[in-house]
C-alpha cells in the first residue's frame, strides 16, 4: 500500500469554491430529507436482519429437511419466498428508495417538500410487505417467483410508492439549475420503470391473466427487469455519484455514461428469457433475450471504464473511505456479475447451468455483490450527513466489509461452481437423479458458511446503525476513516 | 444532458419497446392458443383438470414445490432430459419424457409452474409414471382412480415397457399381457422389488402420501434427499372402530402410536390429485415426437404408433 503521504487526497473542486451559503444550502436540504430517509434506512435494517435470519433458516432446513414439518409456516417451501421477499421489497427496495430520494435532493439542490407524506408512504410499504409475508406463510403465495404476494398486499404496495415517488419527482419541477447529472437519469428510469413493470406484471398475470406459458414469460421479464432496471438502475445511479464524490473528481467522460445509460435501458431491459432456454416458447423469444445478454458487454465496458478512468489515481482512497470502499466493490461486481451473466446465458452452458443453483448464484451476485454492498457505501455517506454525528467505530466499518465481501464471494463461487457440479450430473446418465442432487449438497454446506458470515456483517452494521440513530455517533468534523491518516490536508467529501 | 423531454422519451421509449417485445407481441403469438383436436373433433389435448386437481395446485404453489421441481422437458438435442428415467419404479423405470414440453401443453395452467431448478426430478410427466400401477390396481383413497378412463392403458401403446410392474407385484398377476411384457424384459433390479416396508407401487397415490409424509423413506437410495416432509398435510386420528381406508401404512420411525392412524387432508388428497393429473404424453402436432423409438423394441403385434382411444 502506498504511504498515506503520497495519496492524492485534495480539496474536492467543489467545495474549494463553495461558499457558506452552498455548505448552509445543503445541510438544509439535508435536514429536509431526514425523517424520511431514516424511515426507510430503519425499516430496510430491520427487513435485513429479519431475511438474513430466515436466509439462514432456509440454508439451514436443506439440511434437515424432516425439522418442523408438522408447522406449516416453518416449512423450506413457505420460508423460502418469504426470505426472498423480504430482502427485495422490504430491504432492497426500501434501502434504494432511502437513497434515490436523498440523491434526488441533493441533486435537484431543493428541499425536499412534505416530507411527511413520504413517510407514510414509507410506512404503507412496510404495511404491504407485512401483509404479502404473512400471506405467503399461511399459504396465500400465488406461485409466481417474486410475485408471490397476493395481489391486494401488491396493491398496497403501488399505493405506497405512487406516495413516495410522486413527491420524488415532483422535485424536478423545483430543482436548480438545467443540467441534469448522470446519476438523475438513472434514478428518474428506475422511477419510470418500476411501477410500470410492477402494474403490467401484476396485471397481466392477476387481473386480465395471460394463457399458459406467457405467465411465466411475463414472469421472468418482471424478475429480470426488477434487478435491472429497479436494483440495477438505482446501484448504478448511486455508484456514478459516491466515487466521484468522495474523490472529488469529476466523472471521467460524459459521452462514455450517456452511451452506457442508454445501451443499459435497451439492452438489459430485453434480458430475461434466456431463463427459459429450451423451454416451451418459440424460439424467438429465448435467442433475442440471449443476443440482448451478450450485449449488456457495452453498458458494462462502458460504465466499467468510467468508473476505473475516473478512479485512476486514487484507488489508494479506498483504504480509508468506507464509503468509497464498498460503492468500488459493487461497482466491480457490476462487472463480474455482467460478464457471469452472459457466460450462464449461452446455450453451451444452459445445457449445464440451467436448472441448477447456479442461476440462484447470479442473482445473489446482482442483489448482494452489486446492488447492497452499494447501498451500504451510500449508508456510510448519507447517515451522518443526516444525524450529524460521525460513524463511532472504524473497526466495526472494517469487519462489516469484510465478512460482506467474503461471505458473498463464498457464497457466489459456491453456488457457481456447486450449480456445474449439479448440471453436469443431471445430464450424466450414468447416475440416478437423487445422485445430483446429493452432488451439489456439500457446495451449500458452503453457503451455509456464507450465510454465518453475512449474519455476523449484518448484525455489526445493525448495530453501528442503531448507535447512530439514536445520537451515540461521534461529534466531530471529521469523518470516520478505516485507517488513520497521517497526512495534513483534511478531507471533507468523505 | 440538457432538456426533460428527450430524457422522458428515451427512458419511456426503451422500456415500451421491451414490454412489447417481451410481453405483448409473445401474447399475440402464443397467448391465444387453442387445445388440439383430430379430425372427427374428438380426442381434445389438453383439457382442464378437475376441481381437485386444481385445488392441488393451489397448495402445490403455496407450498414452494415450484422452488425444486420444473415442469418442462427440454428437447433432445439440448439437453439429456428425454433420456432420463424416474429414480423409482419398476425396471425399466418410467421415463420423464418421450417429448419436449410446447406452449400448448400449459393451456389451462393458472398458475403455470414451469420451475426454474431441479434440486428434485422433473414433473411433466409424473401421473404418466403411474398410470401402469394405477390402471392394475387403484390405490387405497387414490382421488384420481375415478377419474382416470379405463381407456388410458390404450394410451400407452407406445411405451408398453413402461406399463410392466415388476413379476413379483400382485396386479402382475391380474394382467396377462403386462406378465408377458415383463418376462421380455430383463429381470428388475433389486430395488423395484416391493420393499419389505410394504412401500406401496412407485408413483401411486399411496406411494406419493408416503411421499410427502415421510419423503426419506420410500426408497433406500432416497436417504439423500432434500425433501422438505410435508407432515402437516395430514391429520393424525385415533382409530375409531374400523381403520380409516385411507390411512397411511406406515412403519419404523414414521409410524404413529397404537391406536392412531395418519390419514391424508383434503388438501393433500388435492396435491395427489394435481400430482396425478401431470401428463404431456399426448402427442402434439407441432412437437417431432421419439415416440417412435421405443416403440421399435415393443414385441410384435403392439401397434407401432400411437392409437389415441375413441370415445
Amino acid at each position: 500500500m502506498t504511504p498515506a503521504a503520497d495519496i492524492p487526497l485534495k480539496e474536492p473542486t467543489i467545495s474549494a469554491a463553495a461558499s457558506d451559503a452552498e455548505q448552509l444550502e445543503r445541510a438544509r436540504i439535508d435536514a429536509s430529507t431526514r425523517v424520511p430517509v431514516l424511515m426507510f434506512y430503519a425499516s430496510a435494517m430491520v427487513w435485513l436482519l429479519i431475511g438474513t435470519l430466515l436466509a439462514g433458516f432456509v440454508s439451514f432446513t436443506i439440511h434437515s429437511p424432516d425439522w418442523f414439518s408438522d408447522a406449516s409456516f416453518l416449512t423450506w417451501g413457505r420460508v423460502r419466498p418469504v426470505c426472498i421477499n423480504i430482502l427485495v421489497y422490504g430491504w432492497g427496495s426500501m434501502a434504494a428508495m432511502g437513497t434515490a430520494v436523498w440523491l434526488m435532493a441533493r441533486l435537484c439542490r431543493t428541499t425536499l417538500r412534505h416530507p411527511l407524506l413520504i413517510v407514510t408512504g414509507a410506512w404503507f410499504w412496510n404495511v404491504g410487505v407485512l401483509i404479502g409475508v404473512t400471506a405467503i406463510l399461511l399459504g396465500y403465495s400465488t406461485g409466481y417467483q417474486w410475485l408471490e404476494f397476493p395481489p391486494y398486499a401488491a396493491l398496497v404496495l403501488l399505493v405506497a410508492y405512487a406516495l413516495i415517488m410522486s413527491w420524488a419527482v415532483l422535485m424536478f419541477r423545483f430543482r436548480r439549475g438545467d443540467q441534469i447529472y448522470i446519476t438523475q437519469w438513472y434514478l428518474l428510469g428506475a422511477f419510470l420503470w418500476f411501477p410500470w413493470l410492477y402494474a403490467a406484471a401484476q396485471a397481466m398475470l392477476f387481473v386480465v391473466p395471460v394463457q399458459g406459458v406467457m405467465q411465466a414469460a411475463v414472469g421472468w421479464w418482471y424478475e429480470n427487469n426488477l434487478l435491472f432496471l429497479w436494483f440495477g438502475a438505482i446501484g448504478l445511479g448511486t455508484a456514478y455519484y459516491m466515487i466521484p464524490k468522495v474523490i472529488g473528481r469529476p466523472v471521467y467522460s460524459y459521452h462514455l455514461a450517456t452511451i452506457g445509460f442508454w445501451t443499459y435501458a435497451l439492452f438489459s431491459s430485453w434480458t430475461g428469457m434466456q431463463r427459459g432456454v429450451d423451454g416451451p416458447f418459440p424460439a424467438w423469444m429465448i435467442t433475442a433475450s440471449i443476443a440482448a445478454t451478450i450485449l449488456t458487454i457495452i453498458p458494462v465496458a462502458t460504465v466499467g471504464l468510467n468508473h476505473h478512468m475516473t478512479m485512476q489515481g486514487y484507488f489508494p482512497v479506498m483504504r480509508y473511505s468506507p464509503t468509497l470502499r464498498f460503492t468500488v466493490f459493487g461497482a466491480m461486481s457490476y462487472t463480474v456479475f455482467s460478464v457471469v451473466g452472459i457466460l450462464i446465458s449461452l446455450r453451451s452452458t444452459a445445457r449445464y447451468l440451467h436448472f441448477t443453483e447456479a442461476i440462484v448464484g447470479y442473482s445473489h451476485m446482482g442483489l448482494y455483490a452489486f446492488f447492497t454492498m452499494i447501498m451500504f457505501g451510500s449508508m456510510y455517506y448519507i447517515i451522518p450527513r443526516l444525524v450529524g454525528r460521525e460513524w463511532r467505530y472504524a473497526t466495526l466499518i472494517k469487519l462489516h466489509f469484510w465478512a460482506s465481501a467474503y461471505g458473498i464471494g463464498l457464497m457466489s463461487l459456491m453456488l457457481l461452481t456447486g450449480g456445474f457440479v449439479q448440471g453436469a450430473s443431471q445430464n450424466d446418465l450414468s447416475l440416478s437423479f437423487i445422485e445430483s442432487t446429493a452432488s451439489v449438497l456439500p457446495y451449500l454446506r458452503g453457503v451455509t458458511l456464507a450465510m454465518v458470515l453475512l449474519t455476523v456483517s449484518h448484525f455489526i452494521f445493525a448495530f453501528h446503525f442503531g448507535l447512530m440513530l439514536f445520537g451515540l455517533g461521534r461529534t466531530s468534523t471529521v469523518p470516520t476513516f478505516l485507517n488513520p491518516i497521517e497526512a495534513e490536508g483534511s478531507e471533507p467529501q468523505l | 444532458m440538457k432538456g426533460l423531454a428527450p430524457l422522458f422519451l428515451g427512458l419511456f421509449g426503451t422500456f415500451a419497446f421491451s414490454w412489447i417485445g417481451l410481453t405483448v407481441i409473445p401474447n399475440i403469438q402464443i397467448g391465444g392458443l387453442n387445445p388440439q383436436s383430430d379430425e372427427e373433433g374428438s380426442d381434445t389435448y389438453p383439457t382442464p383438470k378437475s376441481g381437485m386437481a386444481e385445488r392441488g395446485r393451489r397448495v402445490y404453489a403455496a407450498n414452494g414445490c415450484v422452488y425444486c421441481h420444473s415442469q418442462q422437458l427440454r428437447p433432445d438435442y439440448a439437453a439429456a432430459d428425454l433420456d432420463r428415467v424416474r429414480d423409482a419404479g419398476p425396471s425399466p423405470r418410467p421415463k420423464w419424457g418421450e417429448r419436449r414440453s410446447a406452449p400448448r401443453d400449459y393451456l389451462f395452467d393458472r398458475p403455470v409452474l414451469l420451475g426454474h431448478e431441479r434440486m428434485g426430478p422433473d414433473l411433466a410427466n409424473l401421473g404418466k409414471a403411474a398410470q401402469a400401477e394405477e390402471a392394475a390396481a387403484p390405490a387405497a383413497g387414490s382421488p384420481t382412480a375415478a377419474q382416470s378412463p379405463p381407456a388410458n392403458a390404450a394410451a400407452q401403446k407406445p411405451a408398453p415397457v413402461a406399463a410392466s410392474p415388476a413379476p413379483t407385484n400382485p396386479p402382475a398377476q391380474a394382467s396377462p399381457a403386462s406378465a408377458q411384457v415383463a418376462a421380455a424384459n430383463p429381470p428388475p433390479s433389486p430395488s423395484a422389488s416391493p420393499n419389505p416396508n410394504g412401500i406401496p407401487p412407485a408413483y401411486s397415490a399411496a406411494w406419493h402420501y408416503r411421499h410427502l409424509y415421510s419423503p426419506r423413506s420410500t426408497s433406500r437410495d432416497n436417504v439423500d434427499s432434500t425433501m422438505p416432509a410435508y407432515k402437516f398435510l395430514f391429520d393424525k386420528h385415533p382409530i375409531g372402530g374400523e381403520r380409516s381406508a385411507d390411512a397411511l401404512q406406515l412403519t419404523g420411525r414414521d409410524a404413529p402410536p397404537a391406536g392412531y392412524e395418519i390419514v391424508p387432508t383434503y388438501d393433500a388428497k388435492c396435491l395427489v390429485a394435481y400430482l396425478m393429473s401431470l401428463d404431456q404424453s399426448h402427442p402434439l402436432k407441432e412437437v417431432r415426437g421419439i415416440a417412435a423409438a421405443p416403440a421399435a423394441a415393443a414385441p410384435a403385434g403392439s401397434p407401432p404408433a400411437p392409437a389415441p382411444p375413441k370415445k
